[in-house]
Protein backbone atom coordinates (compact mmCIF):
# COMPACT_ATOMS: atom_id res chain seq x y z
CA UNK A 1 0.00 0.00 0.00
CA UNK A 2 3.02 2.26 0.60
CA UNK A 3 5.17 1.30 -2.23
CA UNK A 4 6.18 4.80 -2.81
CA UNK A 5 8.00 4.92 0.04
CA UNK A 6 11.79 4.96 0.15
CA UNK A 7 13.11 5.97 3.55
CA UNK A 8 11.69 5.25 6.88
CA UNK A 9 13.32 7.34 10.14
CA UNK A 10 12.58 6.98 13.80
CA UNK A 11 14.66 10.26 14.90
CA UNK A 12 15.00 10.33 18.90
CA UNK A 13 14.57 14.20 19.15
CA UNK A 14 12.23 16.73 18.11
CA UNK A 15 14.73 18.58 16.00
CA UNK A 16 15.96 15.68 14.31
CA UNK A 17 12.45 14.81 13.39
CA UNK A 18 11.93 18.65 11.86
CA UNK A 19 15.37 18.36 10.14
CA UNK A 20 14.19 14.85 8.67
CA UNK A 21 11.08 16.93 7.55
CA UNK A 22 12.97 19.61 6.11
CA UNK A 23 15.29 17.55 4.29
CA UNK A 24 12.11 15.50 2.73
CA UNK A 25 10.78 18.42 1.35
CA UNK A 26 6.87 17.73 0.86
CA UNK A 27 7.18 14.33 0.10
CA UNK A 28 7.87 13.74 4.13
CA UNK A 29 5.42 13.30 6.47
CA UNK A 30 5.42 12.71 10.58
CA UNK A 31 3.72 9.06 11.98
CA UNK A 32 2.95 8.28 15.65
CA UNK A 33 -0.01 6.02 16.18
CA UNK A 34 -0.87 5.20 11.83
CA UNK A 35 -4.27 4.98 12.63
CA UNK A 36 -5.43 8.08 10.44
CA UNK A 37 -2.21 8.35 8.41
CA UNK A 38 -1.94 4.57 7.27
CA UNK A 39 -5.95 4.81 6.38
CA UNK A 40 -5.54 7.81 4.36
CA UNK A 41 -3.21 5.86 1.98
CA UNK A 42 -1.38 8.98 0.90
CA UNK A 43 0.61 7.94 -2.13
CA UNK A 44 2.71 10.60 -2.47
CA UNK A 45 4.71 10.01 0.76
CA UNK A 46 8.33 9.31 0.08
CA UNK A 47 9.63 9.34 3.57
CA UNK A 48 8.02 8.46 6.81
CA UNK A 49 9.21 9.71 10.34
CA UNK A 50 8.25 8.20 13.36
CA UNK A 51 8.41 10.67 16.27
CA UNK A 52 6.85 8.17 19.03
CA UNK A 53 10.37 7.89 20.04
CA UNK A 54 11.09 11.45 19.96
CA UNK A 55 10.30 12.11 24.10
CA UNK A 56 6.71 13.34 23.66
CA UNK A 57 5.06 10.24 25.12
CA UNK A 58 4.18 12.05 28.89
CA UNK A 59 1.66 13.60 30.99
CA UNK A 60 3.15 16.14 33.43
CA UNK A 61 2.61 18.92 35.86
CA UNK A 62 3.85 22.13 34.99
CA UNK A 63 3.34 24.90 37.31
CA UNK A 64 -0.64 25.02 37.57
CA UNK A 65 -0.70 23.71 34.35
CA UNK A 66 -0.96 19.77 33.20
CA UNK A 67 0.71 19.65 30.07
CA UNK A 68 0.25 16.77 28.14
CA UNK A 69 3.26 15.27 25.09
CA UNK A 70 2.11 14.59 21.76
CA UNK A 71 2.44 11.12 20.97
CA UNK A 72 0.65 10.13 24.30
CA UNK A 73 -1.70 7.41 23.44
CA UNK A 74 -5.48 7.65 24.11
CA UNK A 75 -4.64 4.36 26.58
CA UNK A 76 -2.36 6.44 28.65
CA UNK A 77 -4.55 9.42 28.97
CA UNK A 78 -7.82 7.65 29.65
CA UNK A 79 -5.44 5.28 32.16
CA UNK A 80 -3.92 8.23 33.78
CA UNK A 81 -4.80 9.02 37.68
CA UNK A 82 -4.35 12.52 37.09
CA UNK A 83 -6.08 13.31 33.55
CA UNK A 84 -8.98 11.35 35.23
CA UNK A 85 -9.44 13.54 37.92
CA UNK A 86 -8.30 16.96 36.16
CA UNK A 87 -11.96 18.95 35.31
CA UNK A 88 -13.87 16.11 35.87
CA UNK A 89 -12.52 13.41 33.81
CA UNK A 90 -13.60 15.01 30.06
CA UNK A 91 -10.49 14.37 28.73
CA UNK A 92 -10.00 11.00 30.08
CA UNK A 93 -13.69 9.89 29.00
CA UNK A 94 -13.31 11.18 25.75
CA UNK A 95 -10.36 9.36 25.31
CA UNK A 96 -11.84 6.40 26.24
CA UNK A 97 -14.23 6.99 23.40
CA UNK A 98 -12.41 7.14 20.51
CA UNK A 99 -12.08 3.53 18.87
CA UNK A 100 -11.33 -0.21 20.30
CA UNK A 101 -8.74 -0.80 22.43
CA UNK A 102 -6.48 -1.37 19.96
CA UNK A 103 -6.96 1.75 18.72
CA UNK A 104 -6.75 3.68 21.68
CA UNK A 105 -3.40 1.72 22.11
CA UNK A 106 -2.16 3.18 19.39
CA UNK A 107 -3.91 6.52 18.85
CA UNK A 108 -2.01 9.38 19.71
CA UNK A 109 -3.27 13.13 21.37
CA UNK A 110 -0.98 14.74 19.14
CA UNK A 111 -2.53 12.69 15.85
CA UNK A 112 -6.39 13.13 16.95
CA UNK A 113 -5.53 17.01 16.10
CA UNK A 114 -3.29 17.11 13.71
CA UNK A 115 -6.05 14.86 11.52
CA UNK A 116 -8.09 17.83 11.70
CA UNK A 117 -10.98 16.01 11.98
CA UNK A 118 -14.22 17.81 12.91
CA UNK A 119 -15.16 14.45 14.61
CA UNK A 120 -11.76 14.76 17.18
CA UNK A 121 -12.64 13.21 20.63
CA UNK A 122 -10.23 15.21 22.23
CA UNK A 123 -10.85 18.51 20.73
CA UNK A 124 -13.87 19.03 22.42
CA UNK A 125 -12.60 18.97 25.89
CA UNK A 126 -9.82 20.21 25.16
CA UNK A 127 -11.65 23.65 23.84
CA UNK A 128 -13.23 23.91 26.99
CA UNK A 129 -10.36 23.32 29.06
CA UNK A 130 -9.00 26.46 27.02
CA UNK A 131 -5.91 24.23 25.96
CA UNK A 132 -2.73 25.51 24.33
CA UNK A 133 -0.80 23.67 21.87
CA UNK A 134 2.76 23.77 21.38
CA UNK A 135 4.23 23.88 17.98
CA UNK A 136 7.79 23.58 17.19
CA UNK A 137 9.33 23.88 12.88
CA UNK A 138 12.62 24.96 11.83
CA UNK A 139 12.18 28.59 13.67
CA UNK A 140 11.75 27.78 16.94
CA UNK A 141 8.69 26.90 19.13
CA UNK A 142 5.16 29.03 19.62
CA UNK A 143 2.40 28.45 21.78
CA UNK A 144 -1.11 28.84 20.71
CA UNK A 145 -4.56 28.54 21.53
CA UNK A 146 -6.87 25.49 20.40
CA UNK A 147 -8.31 27.49 18.73
CA UNK A 148 -6.23 29.52 16.83
CA UNK A 149 -4.34 26.26 15.59
CA UNK A 150 -7.58 24.77 14.19
CA UNK A 151 -8.29 28.72 12.26
CA UNK A 152 -4.69 28.55 10.94
CA UNK A 153 -4.05 24.39 10.43
CA UNK A 154 -3.91 24.03 6.70
CA UNK A 155 -0.92 26.74 6.40
CA UNK A 156 1.17 25.00 9.26
CA UNK A 157 4.02 22.71 8.46
CA UNK A 158 4.91 22.49 12.21
CA UNK A 159 5.20 19.85 14.61
CA UNK A 160 2.81 19.23 17.81
CA UNK A 161 4.96 18.66 20.72
CA UNK A 162 2.34 18.53 23.19
CA UNK A 163 -1.16 20.69 24.30
CA UNK A 164 -1.19 22.62 27.83
CA UNK A 165 -3.87 22.47 29.84
CA UNK A 166 -4.11 25.81 32.34
CA UNK A 167 -5.23 25.93 35.77
CA UNK A 168 -9.33 26.04 35.84
CA UNK A 169 -11.71 27.98 37.98
CA UNK A 170 -12.20 26.62 41.64
CA UNK A 171 -14.98 24.57 41.86
CA UNK A 172 -15.78 24.31 38.06
CA UNK A 173 -17.94 21.24 36.77
CA UNK A 174 -17.84 19.54 33.47
CA UNK A 175 -19.22 17.28 31.26
CA UNK A 176 -18.79 15.55 27.93
CA UNK A 177 -21.79 13.89 26.00
CA UNK A 178 -21.12 12.16 22.34
CA UNK A 179 -23.38 10.38 20.27
CA UNK A 180 -22.27 7.52 17.97
CA UNK A 181 -23.32 4.39 16.65
CA UNK A 182 -21.51 2.24 19.15
CA UNK A 183 -19.44 3.65 22.36
CA UNK A 184 -16.68 3.92 20.89
CA UNK A 185 -17.70 4.84 16.88
CA UNK A 186 -16.83 8.44 15.56
CA UNK A 187 -18.95 10.99 17.17
CA UNK A 188 -22.03 11.89 15.25
CA UNK A 189 -21.79 14.90 17.19
CA UNK A 190 -20.27 15.31 20.61
CA UNK A 191 -20.21 17.96 23.45
CA UNK A 192 -18.01 19.30 26.13
CA UNK A 193 -18.89 22.08 29.01
CA UNK A 194 -17.86 23.36 31.94
CA UNK A 195 -19.48 26.11 34.63
CA UNK A 196 -18.58 27.65 37.40
CA UNK A 197 -21.27 28.71 39.40
CA UNK A 198 -21.52 31.99 42.27
CA UNK A 199 -22.90 31.79 45.60
CA UNK A 200 -26.34 33.06 44.10
CA UNK A 201 -26.62 29.80 41.77
CA UNK A 202 -25.73 31.93 38.67
CA UNK A 203 -23.42 31.21 35.83
CA UNK A 204 -19.73 32.55 36.64
CA UNK A 205 -17.99 31.48 34.17
CA UNK A 206 -19.08 29.11 30.83
CA UNK A 207 -17.35 27.06 28.57
CA UNK A 208 -19.86 25.45 25.77
CA UNK A 209 -17.53 22.93 23.09
CA UNK A 210 -18.89 21.23 20.09
CA UNK A 211 -17.83 18.26 17.94
CA UNK A 212 -18.69 17.02 14.55
CA UNK A 213 -20.97 20.27 13.60
CA UNK A 214 -19.06 22.30 12.00
CA UNK A 215 -15.57 22.52 9.84
CA UNK A 216 -13.79 22.33 12.97
CA UNK A 217 -14.18 21.92 16.39
CA UNK A 218 -15.90 24.70 17.69
CA UNK A 219 -16.55 26.92 20.96
CA UNK A 220 -20.09 28.06 21.08
CA UNK A 221 -19.14 31.67 22.14
CA UNK A 222 -22.74 33.14 22.01
CA UNK A 223 -24.35 30.49 24.08
CA UNK A 224 -21.79 30.59 26.72
CA UNK A 225 -22.44 35.03 27.18
CA UNK A 226 -25.91 33.82 26.86
CA UNK A 227 -25.72 31.72 29.91
CA UNK A 228 -23.12 33.96 31.84
CA UNK A 229 -24.42 35.75 34.78
CA UNK A 230 -27.51 33.69 34.85
CA UNK A 231 -29.10 30.89 36.80
CA UNK A 232 -29.08 27.82 35.04
CA UNK A 233 -32.66 26.99 35.01
CA UNK A 234 -35.13 25.75 32.47
CA UNK A 235 -36.08 29.16 30.67
CA UNK A 236 -31.63 29.67 30.16
CA UNK A 237 -31.18 26.29 29.38
CA UNK A 238 -33.90 26.56 26.70
CA UNK A 239 -32.49 29.61 25.09
CA UNK A 240 -28.65 28.88 25.69
CA UNK A 241 -29.40 25.26 23.69
CA UNK A 242 -31.06 26.82 21.15
CA UNK A 243 -28.49 29.29 20.38
CA UNK A 244 -25.59 26.70 20.53
CA UNK A 245 -27.49 24.76 17.64
CA UNK A 246 -27.51 27.99 16.20
CA UNK A 247 -23.55 28.32 16.09
CA UNK A 248 -23.46 25.43 14.23
CA UNK A 249 -22.75 24.62 10.58
CA UNK A 250 -23.03 21.23 10.58
CA UNK A 251 -22.88 18.97 6.98
CA UNK A 252 -24.93 15.93 5.90
CA UNK A 253 -22.86 12.36 5.53
CA UNK A 254 -23.69 9.17 5.24
CA UNK A 255 -23.41 9.12 8.86
CA UNK A 256 -26.15 11.91 9.60
CA UNK A 257 -27.78 14.69 7.96
CA UNK A 258 -27.19 18.39 8.87
CA UNK A 259 -30.56 18.79 10.42
CA UNK A 260 -30.32 15.91 12.91
CA UNK A 261 -26.68 16.75 13.70
CA UNK A 262 -27.74 20.36 14.57
CA UNK A 263 -30.81 18.77 16.73
CA UNK A 264 -28.19 16.51 18.22
CA UNK A 265 -26.29 19.38 19.04
CA UNK A 266 -29.16 20.80 21.05
CA UNK A 267 -29.93 17.89 23.11
CA UNK A 268 -26.18 17.41 23.89
CA UNK A 269 -25.18 20.62 25.11
CA UNK A 270 -28.73 20.43 27.53
CA UNK A 271 -27.45 17.37 28.67
CA UNK A 272 -23.81 18.70 29.34
CA UNK A 273 -25.14 21.56 31.29
CA UNK A 274 -27.68 19.87 33.33
CA UNK A 275 -24.82 17.55 34.39
CA UNK A 276 -22.55 20.61 34.98
CA UNK A 277 -25.36 22.00 36.90
CA UNK A 278 -26.50 19.36 38.78
CA UNK A 279 -23.55 19.29 40.79
CA UNK A 280 -21.72 16.06 39.97
CA UNK A 281 -19.87 17.09 37.14
CA UNK A 282 -19.02 14.00 34.99
CA UNK A 283 -17.10 10.98 36.42
CA UNK A 284 -15.29 7.75 35.17
CA UNK B 1 13.15 -1.17 -4.38
CA UNK B 2 14.77 0.40 -1.38
CA UNK B 3 14.62 -2.26 1.44
CA UNK B 4 15.70 -1.63 5.07
CA UNK B 5 16.86 -4.94 7.94
CA UNK B 6 14.24 -4.63 11.19
CA UNK B 7 14.87 -6.83 14.06
CA UNK B 8 12.31 -7.92 16.34
CA UNK B 9 11.31 -10.93 18.83
CA UNK B 10 8.35 -12.41 17.54
CA UNK B 11 6.84 -15.41 19.91
CA UNK B 12 9.79 -15.34 21.64
CA UNK B 13 12.10 -15.61 18.70
CA UNK B 14 14.61 -13.15 18.02
CA UNK B 15 14.08 -12.22 13.63
CA UNK B 16 15.69 -10.34 11.13
CA UNK B 17 14.48 -9.14 8.13
CA UNK B 18 14.37 -7.48 5.05
CA UNK B 19 11.81 -5.27 4.50
CA UNK B 20 10.46 -2.46 2.27
CA UNK B 21 10.40 0.97 4.76
CA UNK B 22 6.50 1.22 3.67
CA UNK B 23 5.84 -2.17 4.33
CA UNK B 24 3.00 -2.67 6.89
CA UNK B 25 3.55 -5.04 9.38
CA UNK B 26 0.51 -7.15 9.35
CA UNK B 27 1.94 -7.71 5.69
CA UNK B 28 5.71 -8.98 6.78
CA UNK B 29 3.91 -11.35 9.77
CA UNK B 30 2.20 -13.40 7.14
CA UNK B 31 5.01 -13.10 4.61
CA UNK B 32 7.21 -14.82 7.16
CA UNK B 33 4.40 -17.31 7.81
CA UNK B 34 2.35 -15.91 10.96
CA UNK B 35 -1.28 -16.81 8.89
CA UNK B 36 -2.59 -16.55 12.49
CA UNK B 37 -2.63 -12.82 12.13
CA UNK B 38 -5.42 -12.46 9.61
CA UNK B 39 -6.15 -9.65 6.81
CA UNK B 40 -9.48 -8.82 7.24
CA UNK B 41 -10.71 -4.78 6.52
CA UNK B 42 -7.03 -3.38 6.41
CA UNK B 43 -8.54 0.00 8.14
CA UNK B 44 -8.48 -0.52 11.52
CA UNK B 45 -12.02 -1.69 11.85
CA UNK B 46 -12.10 -5.30 12.50
CA UNK B 47 -8.95 -5.75 14.61
CA UNK B 48 -8.49 -9.77 12.38
CA UNK B 49 -5.24 -8.94 12.58
CA UNK B 50 -4.71 -7.87 16.30
CA UNK B 51 -0.52 -8.76 17.52
CA UNK B 52 0.48 -8.20 20.97
CA UNK B 53 3.24 -5.91 21.30
CA UNK B 54 4.64 -5.57 24.84
CA UNK B 55 2.12 -7.09 25.63
CA UNK B 56 -0.32 -4.41 24.19
CA UNK B 57 -2.83 -5.31 21.41
CA UNK B 58 -2.48 -3.14 18.36
CA UNK B 59 -3.83 -3.57 14.53
CA UNK B 60 -0.80 -4.62 12.77
CA UNK B 61 -2.56 -3.38 9.64
CA UNK B 62 -2.31 0.11 10.74
CA UNK B 63 1.41 -0.35 12.26
CA UNK B 64 4.50 -0.14 10.07
CA UNK B 65 6.98 -3.10 10.44
CA UNK B 66 9.92 -0.48 10.53
CA UNK B 67 7.76 0.78 13.96
CA UNK B 68 8.69 -2.81 15.42
CA UNK B 69 12.03 -2.39 15.48
CA UNK B 70 13.35 -3.95 19.11
CA UNK B 71 9.60 -4.90 20.01
CA UNK B 72 8.43 -8.29 21.75
CA UNK B 73 5.65 -9.49 19.14
CA UNK B 74 3.28 -12.25 20.24
CA UNK B 75 0.92 -14.07 17.86
CA UNK B 76 -1.53 -16.73 18.28
CA UNK B 77 1.29 -19.33 17.19
CA UNK B 78 3.19 -17.82 20.12
CA UNK B 79 0.42 -18.74 22.55
CA UNK B 80 0.27 -22.90 23.17
CA UNK B 81 3.46 -24.56 23.98
CA UNK B 82 3.43 -27.95 21.00
CA UNK B 83 0.59 -29.49 21.78
CA UNK B 84 -0.75 -27.58 25.11
CA UNK B 85 -2.84 -24.71 24.38
CA UNK B 86 -2.74 -21.86 26.51
CA UNK B 87 -6.44 -21.67 29.04
CA UNK B 88 -7.58 -19.35 27.24
CA UNK B 89 -7.39 -21.45 23.70
CA UNK B 90 -8.81 -24.11 26.14
CA UNK B 91 -11.53 -22.45 27.02
CA UNK B 92 -12.47 -21.18 23.89
CA UNK B 93 -12.93 -24.90 22.24
CA UNK B 94 -14.48 -25.83 25.50
CA UNK B 95 -17.35 -23.14 25.31
CA UNK B 96 -17.55 -23.87 21.29
CA UNK B 97 -16.72 -20.07 20.75
CA UNK B 98 -15.18 -20.81 17.76
CA UNK B 99 -17.61 -20.79 14.32
CA UNK B 100 -15.49 -19.85 11.41
CA UNK B 101 -12.41 -19.00 13.39
CA UNK B 102 -11.42 -15.59 11.66
CA UNK B 103 -11.44 -13.63 14.24
CA UNK B 104 -10.45 -16.28 17.02
CA UNK B 105 -6.92 -15.12 17.17
CA UNK B 106 -7.70 -11.48 17.88
CA UNK B 107 -10.35 -12.50 20.39
CA UNK B 108 -8.07 -14.56 22.15
CA UNK B 109 -4.98 -12.35 22.09
CA UNK B 110 -7.42 -9.31 23.60
CA UNK B 111 -8.48 -11.82 25.89
CA UNK B 112 -5.19 -12.17 26.50
CA UNK B 113 -3.60 -8.64 27.54
CA UNK B 114 -6.88 -8.48 29.59
CA UNK B 115 -6.06 -11.37 31.80
CA UNK B 116 -2.52 -10.46 32.11
CA UNK B 117 -3.29 -6.90 33.24
CA UNK B 118 -6.47 -8.00 34.94
CA UNK B 119 -7.04 -11.92 36.49
CA UNK B 120 -10.42 -11.64 37.38
CA UNK B 121 -12.36 -9.06 35.16
CA UNK B 122 -15.90 -8.58 35.23
CA UNK B 123 -18.00 -9.06 32.11
CA UNK B 124 -18.05 -5.59 30.97
CA UNK B 125 -14.27 -5.28 30.75
CA UNK B 126 -14.48 -8.55 28.85
CA UNK B 127 -16.86 -6.96 26.54
CA UNK B 128 -14.73 -3.74 26.52
CA UNK B 129 -11.72 -5.39 25.52
CA UNK B 130 -13.38 -7.89 22.79
CA UNK B 131 -14.85 -4.63 21.42
CA UNK B 132 -12.61 -4.20 18.89
CA UNK B 133 -12.28 -7.80 16.77
CA UNK B 134 -15.48 -7.94 14.95
CA UNK B 135 -16.81 -11.69 14.39
CA UNK B 136 -19.08 -11.88 11.45
CA UNK B 137 -20.70 -15.16 12.31
CA UNK B 138 -21.95 -12.88 15.05
CA UNK B 139 -21.17 -15.05 18.01
CA UNK B 140 -20.12 -12.65 20.67
CA UNK B 141 -21.82 -14.31 23.70
CA UNK B 142 -19.45 -17.89 23.79
CA UNK B 143 -15.94 -15.73 23.48
CA UNK B 144 -17.29 -13.51 26.21
CA UNK B 145 -18.35 -16.77 28.26
CA UNK B 146 -14.97 -18.78 26.93
CA UNK B 147 -12.81 -15.84 28.93
CA UNK B 148 -14.60 -15.04 32.28
CA UNK B 149 -14.11 -19.16 32.31
CA UNK B 150 -10.60 -19.10 31.47
CA UNK B 151 -10.43 -16.28 34.09
CA UNK B 152 -12.08 -18.38 36.89
CA UNK B 153 -10.75 -21.99 36.24
CA UNK B 154 -11.68 -24.21 38.34
CA UNK B 155 -14.05 -21.98 40.07
CA UNK B 156 -17.95 -21.98 39.52
CA UNK B 157 -19.27 -21.32 35.82
CA UNK B 158 -19.29 -17.73 34.59
CA UNK B 159 -23.49 -16.37 34.78
CA UNK B 160 -23.55 -13.37 31.84
CA UNK B 161 -26.25 -11.41 32.04
CA UNK B 162 -29.40 -12.72 30.09
CA UNK B 163 -29.89 -11.53 26.74
CA UNK B 164 -32.42 -9.82 25.65
CA UNK B 165 -34.96 -12.41 23.94
CA UNK B 166 -34.85 -11.36 20.07
CA UNK B 167 -30.71 -11.41 20.56
CA UNK B 168 -30.86 -14.64 22.22
CA UNK B 169 -32.89 -15.80 19.14
CA UNK B 170 -30.32 -14.66 16.41
CA UNK B 171 -27.54 -16.38 18.08
CA UNK B 172 -29.32 -19.49 18.74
Amino acid sequence: MFDTVEAFYRPGTVGEALRLLQNGKNRARFVAGGTDLVVEADQSIRCLIDITHAGLSYIRRRGKAWVIGATTSMAAMENSPAIRALAGGILARAAATCGSVQIRNMATLGGNLANGSPAADTATPLLALDAEVVLADARGRRKIPLTEFYSGRRKTKALIVEVAIPAMPRGGRWSFQKLGRTESDISLVNAAAGLQLDSQGRAKWVRIALGAVAPTPIRAVNAEKLLTGRKVDESALAVVCDEAARETRPITDVRASAEYRRETCRVLVRRALEECAGGTGCSL
Amino acid sequence: MKTMEVRLTVNGEAKQWTIAPGDLLLDVLRREGYFGVKRGCESGECGACTVLIGGTPINSCLMFAAQAEGSEVLTIEGLGHGDKLDPLQEAFLDHGAVQCGFCTPAMILNAKALLNRKPHPSEEEVREALAGTYCRCTGYRKPVEAVLAAANRGGRKPRLRAAPAARREATR
